[in-house]
């Protein structure tokens, strides 16, 4: 059962860099590989600060900036520097990795007795049940799980309420319309590199975000932790598409945590069937890659002889 | 309202593809004027246009727009004066976002854009009542994607956002062209309503001959990258599509002479 829960909390903080590569990716058409270092930024500078003793709270808000800062330099350079988009988020990514190793001070910083978000919730829960062990319909699960699960679920709740909420204003309205479609937004007066460059570092403050979180709540951050970091973000929107079916908003930023949760689950279950964690990176590369082909493949094979390949678009 | 002073741009300039597509342009246009520009494929039409809203810095010359000197200004900064509407139905709006959405960015042309909430129940009702003008329909499908309207219902909507702020300076670059004949009447018939009723200062570039007769109050003819002729006052009003043809069919051959001249030298010196 805490297996069950363990996959559910990772699953919930990680619908956050689900939602950072949704806005990156769906929204601006980015492939923002910014990603993988900055959710290891995230976790770098949530660790080093709570090793300072700093209080959770605001070691988490300037982790959350650090990824801002990444990604708005992702952004600059592509925008300001006419970089092409894919190797601008190389080359931060790139530069994260000594700069990661930089806060850190080293490779890895273990988080064994310093106060976090995960003991401050367990302490919480503590007080609310008033004991260890808790009983969830038939199963005996400690409490610390069960809180530590909780709060990930309302930061991720919150998280992805105001990121809808943004997203109904009229900077977020801007933000959906530059990804759409530049020419237009920029005869109504936008300059869109802006918008560009804000939008990275919205996605990448939601990464670090989750790389925070995600520190907090095994207790250590690696310099390798972000490694394949994107594509499984892009695993989450993916499934999360496929499980709402609609380009609506609300929707789609659901099914990103909806996808990233049972993304989670499945590779839990798969783990625990026997399945090489080695080959985990690979089988979610072959996943997304199928996933991205299949809507194609499978229009070609319902339509087979239309004259035009209906697989290709205009 | 809008003054063009000599601009040049030429593009790919130094290669063999080198295009001197604007060549010394002048122009004037009152406030309130309604010009029509016509001339062939490749004259400069478009580029001009262009060139006025900032899509591309010009490489000489000056633009003044309201009297304000532009001629540096990026085109988004440009866009808080202008008000624009393309040939492409598809280039004007947000095809996933809805009708509603798109109309909203449209309200805060040049202006800021911050937190605050963008479709708020006063503005949905103040929608509603500028797309019931249209009169197609469209008022009741505010929160349908733009992207499932047709090609001239796309146009009316971004004719509609082109001069929800009034802009000084409206440009139309053959926004009718890709429509079909009915939607094209129907787009061009806004355009002349609200053209009228704001006042607005409108270039717009077509290449329907029959348009430049019944639209506007003043013709500018282009060839190659030049102001050929320029129709205005009286001469606009008597001004037949015959005429207009007899006049782009005498530049024509004129361009024969030259180049059977030129040809004649390159024999008797080669």
């Amino acid at each position: 059962m805490s297996l069950v829960i363990g996959a559910f909390t990772i699953g919930a903080i990680l619908s956050l860099l689900a939602l950072g590569v949704f806005v990156s990716f769906r929204v601006f058409e980015f492939p923002d590989i910014t990603v993988d270092g900055s959710i290891t930024l995230g976790a770098a500078v949530a660790a080093t600060l709570l090793v300072a003793q700093v209080h959770p709270v605001p070691a988490t808000a300037i982790a959350c900036a650090a990824g801002a800062v990444a990604g708005a330099a992702t952004g600059v350079i592509h925008t300001r520097f006419g970089i092409n988009k894919l190797l601008s988020g190389i080359l931060v990514m790139t530069a994260l990795y000594s700069v990661n190793l930089h806060v850190m001070g080293r490779s890895n910083v273990p988080l064994l007795s310093e106060r976090t978000l995960a003991t401050l919730a367990e302490s919480a829960g503590t007080a609310v049940f008033g004991a260890d062990r808790l009983n969830l319909a038939g199963w005996e699960v400690s409490t610390r799980d069960v809180s530590v699960l909780v709060v990930a679920l309302l930061a991720v709740t919150l998280a992805a309420a105001l990121l809808f909420v943004f997203f109904r204003t009229h900077l977020g309205t801007t933000m959906q319309a530059a990804g759409d479609n530049a020419q237009m937004i920029s005869a109504l007066g936008v300059n869109v590199k802006t918008m560009i460059v804000l939008g990275l570092a919205l996605s990448n403050a939601m990464v670090a975000l989750a790389g925070a979180l995600l520190a907090q709540y095994q207790g250590f951050a690696d310099v390798q932790m972000g490694i394949g970091m994107v594509v499984w973000g892009l695993a989450s929107v993916i499934i999360g598409e496929a499980l709402v079916g609609t380009r609506q908003l609300g929707f789609l930023i659901t099914g990103a945590v909806m996808g990233s949760v049972l993304f989670r689950l499945l590779v839990a279950i798969a783990l625990r069937g026997g399945l090489n964690p080695n080959d985990l990176k690979l089988i979610t590369a072959v996943f997304v890659f199928v996933a991205l082909v299949l809507p194609a493949i499978v229009s070609r094979v319902a339509a087979p002889r239309r004259g035009q390949p209906s697989g290709a678009r205009a | 309202m809008l003054d063009l002073r000599q601009i040049e741009k030429t593009f790919n300039a130094g290669t063999a593809n080198e295009l001197r597509a604007l060549q010394g342009i002048d122009l004037s246009v009152d406030e309130g004027s309604f010009v029509v520009i016509v001339g062939t494929n490749g004259s400069g039409k478009s580029t001009l246009l262009n060139a006025i809203a900032g899509t591309f810095p010009v490489d000489a010359g000056t633009i003044r727009i309201d009297g304000v000197d532009v001629t540096a200004w990026p085109e988004h900064r440009r866009a808080s004066l202008v008000g624009r509407v393309f040939q492409n139905p598809f280039s004007g709006t947000a095809p996933s976002m809805t009708i509603a959405e798109n109309l909203v960015l449209a309200t805060r042309r040049g202006r800021g854009r911050g937190l605050g909430w963008a479709l708020t129940g006063r503005m949905r009702r103040e929608l509603r009542e500028r797309v019931r003008w249209l009169n197609m329909s469209l008022e009741d499908r505010l929160d349908d994607p733009i992207g499932s309207l047709s090609g001239g219902q796309r146009q009316a909507l971004t004719l509609l956002m082109a001069s929800w702020v009034k802009p000084k300076l409206l440009l139309l670059d053959e926004h009718t062209a890709a429509l079909d004949p009915k939607s094209a009447d129907q787009v061009i018939r806004l355009s002349q309503e609200i053209v009228s009723r704001d006042r607005l200062t409108t270039l717009a570039v077509t290449h329907s001959m029959t348009q430049v007769t019944h639209l506007g109050d003043r013709v500018v003819m282009m060839h190659r990258g030049r102001v050929i002729h320029d129709f205005r006052d009286a001469e606009k009003r008597r001004l037949r599509v015959d005429d207009l043809l007899a006049r782009f069919e005498e530049v024509r051959r004129a361009e024969q002479i030259d180049e059977t001249a030129a040809e004649l030298l390159r024999q008797m010196y080669a």
